[in-house]
């Protein structure tokens, strides 16, 4: 179980991490507008 | 501005104002720019003052870091506060203030320093501005909630093994460190998902008053700090009890309710801003030397000529000088069809050139176009506060401090046997009330009733008169006009022997083509299905009377030109043809020896709206009494009336009698709402509980009805009342639910019955059930029964008119002695 102590500060600092991923994401316009860049691939030009 | 101070709190990026915003607001001091977000207060919009110093202006603002209802009314005692403000009208649910100011004392950065004051800040509404705002603001609410939801997973996963552990399965030193991780795990979530709390807390504690966000900030710093003492320091008053997992879940909880809260309101502010951000930015104007350049639509002026071209809006008012095209008037009048218009056409600013590139000579800009009225009837509706909702929020502050107290007594009642335990129960009590739901009960449904009527073409001057119009028992038309089309219509063709009735009606179109008179008009339109092989020539028109001309047959092998004379019987030269009731236009052929001899005689009458029976029959279903008071002559209204199947109806009726009626109908007790055209029936209108008036050919300032029908239809009568009723059904039903909930959950709350997640949970539930209750009335205007849906299909005014060869009677009169 000593594997624990690396684990979960481990678990931590992936959290906080993702959370910068999901920073990046937001403030770079990642979720506005979703549905338009879906269908972009369906478009001819 | 030289209070510009760098250091900005990091959860609050935008609340000082940057350099750039600084020199913007400054720029607003200069009178030119005041034009692009407000208009000066003279009488009836004519136009603006060559002084723009010398009357007061209303301008709207767009305002940023409103939360609730009780921040509108503090956004309005600091704009009032400020000397040379004269009016200040803040609308929560639109985060949107009209502030009408005085140019002599106040300057617009001066009151938007008092805003800002406050702690928020007002922007010019103007688009550009206004949209990017809104796009950071709904960025970070996401970021927010994004930061919440992740964190309450993970702080969930930390807290699994406390529940199943047995006793002696977990270490107390593990236990420690997954005390220690979820700490780390719910500080960001602390610092940047409550952070709109705190700050909101903070400044409403430094102004020393209440509002919504209080109690919630106090809740969360409370259960922090109980639950950071129980990490750090297990031996303390506090004693060894972690609320990570609470803490995390209920701000994600509120947190997604408010997010839903912020798109549904963004939805019903977008019925609004739809509209507003008709007019193009820029528009290109003709020059001197016949090119185009670009300039900025602010700059037009009455003369100008400007080329629209495919897909973008018309500018300003004005008329097609060049080209012909087909434009999209939807939002002007609800009509979804496009509308043809050809070279003379007049187009209306707001609307959608959608075919090809049109030359426009401007007629009217800026605040006398139709648009801007339309703009701003909608925004001073919009900032009204209606009665419920007035109430609403007198209760919600007094409300706030029995929260307050109660969650204080509460946590003294506990603290003996539990210090953790009293605090969370404190805590329970300051999250689980909900004053946003009884103050967003009134206005969001009411707004988002005007917005759906908007978008049918209906403006909703006055809130109020929702809820009077969800009582009428009475509709009172009281005009013809409003049952009839403004123009008369052929109802039968009487030919001499040996002439065809198409042949006729094609030769009085002719004729008739080059007269504006209502019975040529109608003539015209009859005639307009027909061949139309003759040109008309040395027209010329005596007024009243009729016309004379002469018809040339263009074919080929056509009869010689011929003098023709069309009008009444006399005119035309032939006996009037005995006591009918219905008007004549009679079409004769002048011989070269000046006799004459009749070719054929048109009956016409007031042509009834198609839709008229089946609305009066929508209304009556309803429990509706329909009545008709008109100034016409009696016969002509019991006709009409008969049509549309009134059954009460009163002709030549004066104005006065018309007052007298209606209060009559009052004191009987019905609740009566009017229906007339708006312009020379004010004191009827006026009188009514509700009133409607149809606005097509109405100046819309001019309009004194509580709500103005832009479009054509008739239905939009019964289908606004069905609206307004199922507003109030769920004004009530919000109402209910707000004082329900706090009154069964606060008590539950203070005995210690209520986990803090879980009243988190019923904060962000019952706000949002509130929205999305009213998000209802958003869906659709009610559909009228199904009769009445046929006839409503057919409602332009060109499928309307009876064509020659279907269902026109003809008949063949004998040749007159």
């Amino acid at each position: 179980m000593d594997i624990l102590y690396l684990l979960i500060p481990l678990s931590v600092a992936l959290v906080l991490l993702v959370l910068a991923g999901l920073w990046w994401a937001v403030y770079h316009g990642q979720f506005e507008s979703v549905e338009q860049e879906g269908e972009r691939i369906l478009r001819d030009d | 501005m030289s209070k510009f101070r760098p250091a900005a709190p990091v959860d609050t990026p935008s609340a000082q104002p940057s350099p750039a915003a600084a020199a913007q607001t400054s720029l607003l001091d200069e009178p030119q720019e005041w034009s692009a977000f407000g208009r000066a207060c003279t009488q009836a919009g004519q136009g603006e003052p060559a002084n723009p110093l010398a009357s007061p202006w209303e301008s709207h603002v767009v305002l940023d870091g409103m939360h609730c209802a009780a921040c509108a009314l503090t956004i309005e005692d600091a704009l009032k506060a400020v000397p040379g403000v004269q009016q200040a009208d803040v609308s929560a649910a639109t985060r949107r203030a009209r502030v009408v100011w005085n140019p002599a004392q106040v300057l617009p950065s001066q009151w938007m320093a008092a805003v800002q004051h406050a702690g928020y800040r007002a922007m010019p509404a103007m688009d550009a501005f206004a949209r990017a705002q809104r796009l950071r603001e709904s960025r970070r609410a996401l970021w927010r909630w994004l930061v919440a939801g992740f964190c309450m997973m993970q702080v969930m996963m930390y807290a699994w093994p406390a529940y199943v552990a047995q006793p002696g399965d977990l270490t107390a030193e593990m236990e420690h460190l997954l005390r220690w991780a979820s700490w780390v795990i719910t500080l960001p979530m602390v610092v940047f998902s409550c952070g709109p709390f705190f700050s909101s807390a903070l400044r409403d504690i430094r102004l020393r008053r209440v509002s919504m966000d209080l109690p919630v900030a106090l809740g969360m710093a409370i259960t922090f700090i109980v639950s950071s003492a129980g990490t750090f320091d297990m031996d303390g008053i506090f004693g060894k009890e972690v609320y990570y997992d609470s803490l995390t879940m209920f701000v994600f909880f509120l947190l997604t309710g408010r997010w839903l809260e912020l798109r549904l309101r963004d939805r019903t502010a977008g019925a609004l801003e739809a509209v507003m951000n008709r007019l193009p930015d820029s528009v290109e104007r003709r020059t001197g030397d016949g090119s185009f350049e670009r300039v900025a639509t602010r700059r037009l002026a009455v003369g100008d000529t400007v080329r629209v071209l495919a897909g973008e809006a018309f500018p300003a008012d004005g008329r097609i000088t060049a080209g012909h095209t087909h434009v999209d008037e939807a939002l002007l009048t609800g009509e979804s069809t496009p509308v043809a218009r050809a070279e003379g056409g007049a187009v209306t600013a707001g609307s959608y050139n959608l075919q090809a590139p049109v030359e426009v000579l401007v007629e009217s800009t800026g605040a006398q176009t139709r648009f801007a009225q339309i703009v701003a009837l909608m925004e001073s509706a919009s900032l009204q506060k209606p009665r419920l909702a007035q109430l609403a929020d007198r209760i919600a502050r007094p409300f706030l401090w029995a929260v307050l107290v109660a969650a204080g007594l509460a946590a003294a009642w506990w603290w003996p046997t539990d210090p953790s335990h009293a605090l969370m129960v404190a805590v329970a009590v300051l999250i689980v009330t909900c004053p946003c739901a009884l103050s967003l009960a009134t206005p969001v449904a009411m707004l988002t009733a005007a917005g759906t009527l908007a978008r049918h073409g209906v403006l909703v001057r006055n809130l109020q008169a929702l809820e009077a119009l969800a009582r009428v028992d009475t509709v009172v038309f009281d005009k013809t006009g409003t049952l009839t089309r403004d123009a008369m219509a052929v109802r039968s063709v009487h030919t001499a022997p040996g002439i065809n009735a198409d042949e006729a009606l094609s030769m009085a179109a002719a004729l008739a083509g080059q007269s504006m008179h209502p019975v040529s008009r109608a003539v015209a339109l009859a005639g307009a299905a027909t061949s139309g092989h003759w040109r008309a020539t040395d027209v010329h028109e005596e007024a009243g009377r009729g016309l004379v001309g002469t018809l040339t047959d263009t074919r080929p092998d056509g009869a010689p030109p011929r003098v023709f004379r069309l009008g009444s019987a006399l005119h035309a030269g032939v006996a009037a043809a005995g006591a009918s009731a219905a008007l004549q236009a009679v079409l004769s052929l002048e011989h070269d020896d000046g006799s004459v001899s009749e070719v054929a005689r048109f009956e016409l009458a007031e042509d009834l709206r198609t839709e008229a029976p089946a609305v009066v029959d929508a209304l009556q279903r309803a429990g509706i009494a329909v009545q008709l008071l008109s100034g016409d002559r009696a016969g002509a209204v019991q006709r009409v009336a008969t049509q549309a199947g009134i059954a009460t109806a009163h002709g030549e009726c004066t104005p006065q009698g018309k007052l007298a009626a209606l209060k009559d109908l009052q004191l009987a007790g019905r609740h009566v709402a009017m229906v007339g055209d708006g312009l020379n029936d004010g004191p009827v209108l006026a009188g009514a509980h509700a009133s409607f008036a149809f606005g097509r050919a109405v100046p819309l300032a001019q309009a004194q009805a509580d709500f103005v029908v832009l479009g054509d239809s008739l239905a939009l009568v019964p289908q606004t009342v069905m609206l307004a009723r199922h507003t109030l059904r769920v004004v009530r039903q919000n109402l209910w639910w707000a004082a329900g909930y706090n009154a069964l959950c606060v008590p539950l709350a203070v005995v210690g019955a209520m986990p803090a997640w879980l009243a988190g949970l019923g904060m962000a539930l019952s706000s949002l059930l509130v929205v999305l209750n009213a998000a209802r009335l958003s869906r659709s205007l009610p559909a009228l029964p199904p009769c009445a849906a046929t006839a409503i299909a057919g409602n332009s005014a060109v499928a309307a008119l009876p064509t020659p060869d279907s269902d026109l009677p003809v008949a063949t009169r004998p040749e007159p002695a």
